[in-house]
């Protein structure tokens, strides 16, 4: 050991050398006062700072979005909110698409902790990243790290050109949270698969170009998660019909995706059939903890302190300062998850469980600040308000329910 | 292994063996815990993080937020927080510290120059440990500014003082203060040691908060695993598991949030901690409600050792300035930077 830099280190070091402090028996009392230290430590959500490097690249990205958003553009930091396939070349044309891929798959070999960088900044100015949302997040994800050579060659420089997207194809009319019981099944046949069943929820696939579509490929066994695979489905076959479902809020963004007898190429089964559900764990963490799961009410936040102005009372100080704590907090958390993913780890629970916080609370935003909102408001409040609301339930329903992401939390604690 | 490291190890290993259950219940009824403060004292862990020149043992100030917040996952009876926070503002007023458990006052008092001295007055109300401690360290003021005062215990308790338990059955003291105070006990500071020490007090207090938590986390998780009811564990019920999970999420929270002010310190960053006595001030109430609610019955007893956590967190969260207090200070901040910074405090929060 070196020499000790102080008096706390020296005697560290000769009580951990020479048991200045010998142990003695552990009472039934102390096992008490200690819990199950031993056996359970805890979520581990490290302190990490973003790189001093990433400070240029956010400048760059502010000042994009900046000039590109027009003045009256209402905005929203919903994700799913708005899309712009010129908005999307543009980040392409970039590099923000892609991001941490390799440069032969159009990527730009850049860290997780640059991409999140990227994706706070677009989603708190409400940028419309609708268009390649899917592609760049998971679905490219997803090829790189299970697609075949062809595959990535095909896919990724598209994607990160950001002129190719992708749908989800999870759920089902009598499929949600229970996954492993699709129906959606395939039979082989010479060169490849012929695919039947209907997919639902699908954000974007009117619009989208491919559908990463989970298929039952054998018959269900005792083992649930056996016989699961992962197709690249082409939406725009003639066999492939997509029907829109109006939400809550008037807006056309998901479909019900009906595959009747669709020809499936050997070439388009993600890496090997049989392989889906391990494929489909595995993007929890991407899916899951990133900063579209805590900002999606940022603009109601921001459009308040605009209302409140310079004369603020008590209530309204306090509801902003929670509000601002809640979201440095989670927003802390989540860069500790993309420092993980970084390190190559897959952090399921953490991202089950900032997905889980991060939901509640924008849940709670507009919740909270309806009952502090200035006599007078301003249409754009008004709207940026209404708008949240109407949305507010498919925050805790997309990307697993808020009951499924609690059930992953308790695993991860060991009482499952 | 690590500096931090080799600290959980050794605060552990102490507290595992001397902060027993009986313990904290004596120290309830009145007994100062003598030998755990000795052991602390002897290892150099009651004064990590201030300089030697000080008075303190030396080291990070993370090695010393760690102490404060491994003692207050078991309930330690003991005024290392205070101790500490006089040890920063010894730092920062030139002072030195003495030896022994030492408490902190938040009030208002005033110094007057006297023949050979000072005559230090004001009013101190439910000082921490008071009883327990050797030295007050105060903070008073005058025309020429603020000093800090390191005035003896024994002298303090010269006036009639009415002794008093918070929650947890901690000593605390009211006194009325009219003494005299040699000049080598004064120590004039350029520095606003006022803020300094209200803002460190909130700052212990939020990983003092953040390790009972953990801690209320980890006896709930094996409660739920060892608790029997309709002829299985009540951890394999949904509903205890769903409980479970949010307060799981609370602490994680807590514990980011209580991380943040390892850097937060020196210079003072008046937003993260802010943030933090806020958000781990908030989170107490559904905490202590989920851990109790797991815990039946069983929890709500004085020989359960769950109540050593939960009536320390009803006490921290509103010592220092309550949550609201904080929210609007970090309202006040993003409210006068203007909605289109809103933003960049977000990401200036690193």
């Amino acid at each position: 050991m070196s020499p000790p830099a102080s008096r706390l280190q020296s005697r560290l070091q000769s009580h951990a050398a020479a048991l200045h402090y010998p142990p003695k028996l552990i009472t039934v009392a102390t096992e008490f006062l200690y819990g199950m230290n031993a056996m359970f430590q805890g979520l581990q959500f490290e302190p990490v700072q973003l790189p001093p490097q990433s400070a240029a690249l956010r400048a760059e990205v502010r000042a994009f979005v900046e000039g590109e958003l027009q003045a009256d553009y209402l905005r929203n930091s919903d994700f799913n909110a708005g899309e712009s396939v010129e908005f999307s070349q543009k980040l392409g044309q970039r590099g923000w698409i892609g991001m941490t891929w390799p440069k032969q798959y159009g990527g730009a070999e850049r860290s997780f902790l640059d991409r999140y960088v990227v994706t706070e900044e677009l989603l708190a100015a409400g940028a419309p990243v609708g268009a390649h949302w899917i592609a760049d997040r998971q679905s490219g994800t997803q090829l790189l790290k299970f697609g075949t050579e062809e595959q990535r060659q095909a896919y990724l420089p598209r994607i990160a050109r950001g002129e190719c997207y992708f749908s989800i194809g999870m759920s089902e009319p009598d499929t949600g949270s229970d996954l492993a019981s699709i129906r959606t099944s395939a039979v082989k046949v010479d060169g490849g698969w012929v695919l039947n069943g209907s997919k639902i929820w699908s954000s974007g696939a009117h619009m989208n170009h491919y559908m990463i579509t989970l298929v039952r490929t054998t018959p269900a066994s005792a083992s649930r998660h056996a016989g699961l695979s992962q197709f690249i489905v082409d939406l725009h076959d003639s066999n492939v019909t997509i029907k829109g479902i109006r939400n809550l809020a008037g807006d056309s963004d998901f479909n019900q995706v009906f595959f009747d007898d669709v020809f499936i190429p050997d070439g388009s089964v993600i890496g090997e059939a049989g392989n889906g559900w391990e494929q489909v764990v595995s993007e929890l963490g991407y899916e899951r903890s990133g900063p579209e799961r805590f900002l999606s009410a940022f603009r109601v936040l921001v459009e308040f302190i605009r209302e409140v102005g310079d004369n603020p009372n008590e209530a309204q100080l306090a509801l902003i300062g929670k509000l601002m704590a809640h979201l440095i907090t989670l927003r802390r958390m989540s860069i500790s998850v993309a420092a993980m993913l970084e390190a190559g780890k897959t952090p399921i629970t953490e991202a089950a469980l900032i997905k889980d916080l991060g939901n509640t609370y924008e849940r709670l935003v507009p919740e909270l600040i309806r009952l502090l909102v200035p006599s007078e408001t301003s249409s754009r409040f008004r709207n940026t308000l209404h708008q949240c609301i109407l949305h507010a339930p498919s925050f805790t329903l997309r990307g697993g329910t808020r009951e499924i992401l609690r059930g992953v939390i308790a695993r991860g604690l060991g009482l499952r | 292994m690590n500096q931090q490291q080799l600290i959980t190890d050794t605060i552990r290993r102490i507290l595992h063996d001397l902060c027993t259950k009986e313990m904290v219940d004596s120290a309830e009824q009145g007994r100062w815990p003598a030998a755990l403060w000795q052991t602390l004292e002897d290892n150099g862990l009651t004064l990590a993080g201030i300089s030697e020149a000080a008075g303190g043992t030396g080291g990070d100030l993370a090695d010393s937020l760690l102490i404060i917040r491994e003692a207050a996952s078991v309930g330690a009876p003991l005024p290392l927080a205070e101790t500490f926070m006089a040890g920063r503002l010894c730092e920062l007023a030139g002072a030195v510290l003495p030896a022994g458990p030492v408490t902190v006052a938040a009030g208002s008092f005033t110094l007057a120059a006297t023949d050979g001295g000072f005559q230090l007055s004001g009013e101190v109300r439910d000082l921490a440990f008071g009883q327990w401690c050797t030295t007050l360290v105060l903070v008073a003021g005058n025309a020429q500014g603020q000093h800090l005062c390191l005035v003896p215990m024994a002298d303090v308790l010269q006036a009639k003082a009415r002794t008093s338990t918070n929650m947890a059955g901690e000593p605390r003291l009211d006194v009325q203060l009219d003494l005299l105070l040699p000049e080598t006990a004064v120590f004039a500071s350029s520095e606003d040691l006022q803020h300094q020490l209200y803002l460190l007090g909130a700052a212990t207090r939020s990983v003092m908060m953040a390790g009972a938590m953990t801690a209320m986390l980890e006896l709930s998780v094996a409660y739920a695993m060892e608790r029997n009811q309709f002829g299985r564990p009540i951890s394999q019920f949904q509903a205890i598991q769903q409980q479970l999970a949010v307060l799981a999420g609370e602490v994680a929270a807590c514990q980011r949030a209580a991380d943040a002010l390892n850097t937060a310190l020196v210079p003072l960053n008046e937003l993260d901690i802010a943030i933090a006595k806020a958000r781990i001030g908030e989170a107490v109430g559904s905490a202590t409600d989920i851990a109790h609610q797991v815990h039946g019955a069983m929890g709500y007893t004085m020989e359960h050792t769950l109540n050593l956590r939960s009536r320390r967190l009803w006490c921290w969260r509103d010592e220092y300035g309550n949550d609201n207090h904080w929210q609007q200070l970090v309202g006040r901040l993003v409210v006068a930077a203007g909605a289109d910074k809103v933003w960049q405090t977000v990401t200036d929060a690193a």
